[in-house]
């Protein structure tokens, strides 16, 4: 299991349009990717609403985890850049 | 007979008042191209967005602008009100129920003042999603239903 830690990058937080594209990124894995944020129930990336359901907003530490290494490295990259850009 | 193996379906109701339209109308690619989930969308004329199913409540965002149902078979229904709304941070949103709340179809969840915002987001338009189309199938939308569900669906 590979694990790394990221700030979210997206001014809006994780909804609707980040999450989406994190989750369809996360989707062309077959291992398996969490998100946690200490204190919540941990996500399953490959699900945007799970994502959403995080509540992570602008600015918080997210945990990826996978057994994955370079799923580890794609998702936290993009959770740390800006999405929200149509 | 009643087949207790047999695949239920569910139906999917418009959570608030308005026009059904398709996703190919919704002004944001992120909906249009489905990258969201599969469903239906609403343009809105007022401001009480309700339950469009029975289920549990899984997911009221902070900023109040959208909630997801998860249905008893599982079918996890997102209603996002509003294009960019997210941006509002809340703002002429009230929020009625909590996340965790099991809820029926027609409870009030959300309600705003549509007229104040309609003037600072692209639009008001309201996609309703099924989020998780790996593990369940959906009817094509019926653009007509005039009260009478939309779509359904069933797992797969």
């Amino acid at each position: 299991m590979t694990s790394k830690t990221v700030t979210v990058g997206s001014s809006v937080g994780l909804h609707a349009r980040p999450a989406a594209q994190i989750a369809q990124a996360a989707a062309d894995y077959d291992e398996e990717i969490t998100l946690t944020i200490p204190g919540r129930p941990p996500a399953a990336a490959d699900s945007s609403l799970m994502i959403m359901m995080l509540g992570a907003t602008h600015g918080d530490t997210i945990t990826v985890a996978s057994d994955d290494p370079a799923a580890v490295e794609a998702i936290t990259a993009l959770i740390g850049s800006e999405l929200d850009v149509a | 007979m009643l087949n207790p193996f047999k695949k239920k379906s569910e139906s999917i109701y418009s959570p608030v008042s308005g026009r059904i339209v398709s996703l190919d109308e919704v002004p944001d690619p992120v909906f249009a191209q489905r990258s969201v989930g599969d469903g239906f969308a609403i343009e809105p004329t007022d401001g009480s967005f309700r339950s469009p199913v029975d289920g549990e409540l899984v997911l009221v965002a902070k900023t109040l602008h959208a909630f997801a149902v998860r249905t008893h078979e599982g079918a996890e229904i997102l209603v996002h009100i509003g294009i960019d709304t997210v941006t509002l941070k809340g703002e002429g949103f009230t929020g009625h129920r909590q996340a965790g709340d099991m809820v029926s179809r027609g409870d009030l969840i959300i309600s705003c003042d549509l007229d104040a915002i309609r003037t600072k987001v692209p639009s008001m338009v309201t996609p309703v999603l099924l989020t998780n189309g790996t593990k369940f199938s959906m009817s094509s939308p019926e653009f007509q239903a005039n009260g009478a569900s939309v779509i359904t669906v069933r797992r797969k």
